[in-house]
């Protein structure tokens, strides 16, 4: 398949691999954060972390957007969805993310109308084939899927549906990763840079990260070589004594990003003063409400929520692992009382999450075959 | 995803993913015609 065959080559896997090989330097232990959820995927199915020299680390980042989603946002998701005559949608993801009592699947089950959708275009096609109802849709995630919410807004409000609104928990990626850098808990040596997100924000956006803190990213593809590709110009760079953002998703990411989608962002949404991210508290500037032009749109200025902030569950140590801090094996819960099926943490929910795709690739410690 | 047909008036394309799966995706933010290569999120080709 175009763009994909060529990228899964086996032979060049092993060649970049020797090439990362020759240029760390033995004795120094590399961190690298992969920002998005995306890679955490690719490197745990290709097994990617195991033809890396056991001094380069592979650390997960708060790119999976279900996970960090805090319970309070659910629970006031599961209150809209309990309104009189509203069908509420969200991805499929979403609806197993457990809130402070059940997710939305138990609230679907308990009688709610909550139907799940691939994209917010299919919620509005259920609001215009059921006008006596209210639908929401329930919007999470990135800048990769702000602009699909953005443009169904817009259809939305051209066409004049009036029983369609958003609860809107869109959220960006910069101050986070300022939050993490900001952060003593953690000593990074590099990234590989979030490659959807940029496909819209552009590698632009990124430049703070080696102006004001001295690390490389470098934003790269989901297929294995474009990973191993991203980790060896992270480490040239940090060999030659370089930090820059560098693109290795070329085919894909324009270095100032979409410029439509860009747009129809800012006309949309504007941001929150500070929002809630599991595990990472309140970072300023970091989500997304609709702006004043799309209020009446606005599920939250309809129907008034609880907005309870509810804290994790003890046991729970979801905040850590998106904050790359521990493991997904080193949390008390993981694979005995929280796993896929029947999920304690967000982390382990989304096939994006780190502990999903620890625990569906079978990473129950850390073992790792020398190659 | 590959471009099949395109709905210009609604910014809408049908398009085909590599398993053969068809659905109709918004094509508002890109540049894309019949036998194009899109990059798909949440229904709206991003690239």
């Amino acid at each position: 398949v175009k763009y994909v065959d060529e990228f899964r080559d086996a032979e060049l896997g092993r060649a970049l691999a020797g090439e990362i090989l020759s240029i760390v330097e033995p004795g120094r232990h590399y961190k690298v954060m992969e920002v998005c959820g995306g890679h955490t995927h690719s490197i745990y199915k290709y097994g990617l972390d195991d033809l890396l020299p056991a001094n380069v680390e592979l650390v997960h980042g708060p790119g999976c957007p279900v996970c960090v989603i805090p319970m309070g946002r659910v629970d006031d998701g599961i209150a809209l969805a309990h309104q009189p005559g509203v069908i509420f949608t969200c991805f499929g993801d979403m609806m197993r993310v457990p809130g402070s009592d059940g997710s939305l699947l138990d609230a679907k089950a308990a009688g709610a109308d909550i139907r799940m959708v691939y994209s917010p275009l299919d919620a509005l096609r259920i609001a215009k084939s059921n006008p006596d109802r209210q639908v929401v849709f329930f919007a999470i995630g990135f800048e990769t899927t702000a602009p699909s919410t953005a443009l169904t807004l817009k259809r939305a409000k051209a066409e004049g549906i009036e029983n369609f609104s958003c609860m809107c928990n869109h959220v960006t990626i910069v101050p986070p990763l300022r939050a993490l850098l900001d952060s003593p808990d953690l000593r990074l040596d590099g990234f590989v840079g979030p490659g959807h997100v940029s496909t819209v924000v552009g590698a632009r956006p990124f430049e703070f990260i080696p102006a004001d803190y001295g690390k490389p990213i470098v934003v790269s593809g989901f297929e294995p070589l474009d990973i191993l590709q991203g980790v060896h110009m992270i480490l040239r760079q940090l060999a030659e004594g370089r930090c820059e953002v560098e693109n290795q998703y070329k085919r894909v990411v324009p270095y100032d990003g979409n410029q439509r989608a860009l747009e129809v962002m800012a006309e949309v949404f504007e941001l929150r003063p500070h929002f809630e991210w599991r595990g990472l508290g309140f970072i300023s500037h970091s989500g997304l409400k609709l702006s004043e032009a799309y209020a009446d749109l606005d599920a939250e200025r309809r129907w008034t929520v609880p907005g309870v902030r509810v804290a994790d569950p003890k046991a729970c140590q979801c905040g850590e692992v998106l904050k790359g801090v521990i493991k997904p094996f080193e949390c008390k819960v993981f694979g005995s009382a929280c796993t896929p099926e029947r999920p304690i943490g967000t982390c382990m929910v989304s096939s994006e999450g780190a502990c999903a795709a620890y625990y569906n690739f079978g990473r129950f410690a850390r073992e790792r075959e020398v190659v | 995803m590959k471009v099949i047909e395109v709905d210009e008036a609604r910014c809408l394309a049908l398009c085909e993913a590599e398993t053969g799966e068809r659905e109709t995706v918004e094509i508002a933010l890109v540049d894309a015609g019949p036998g194009d290569e899109v990059l798909v999120h949440a229904g709206t080709a991003i690239a």
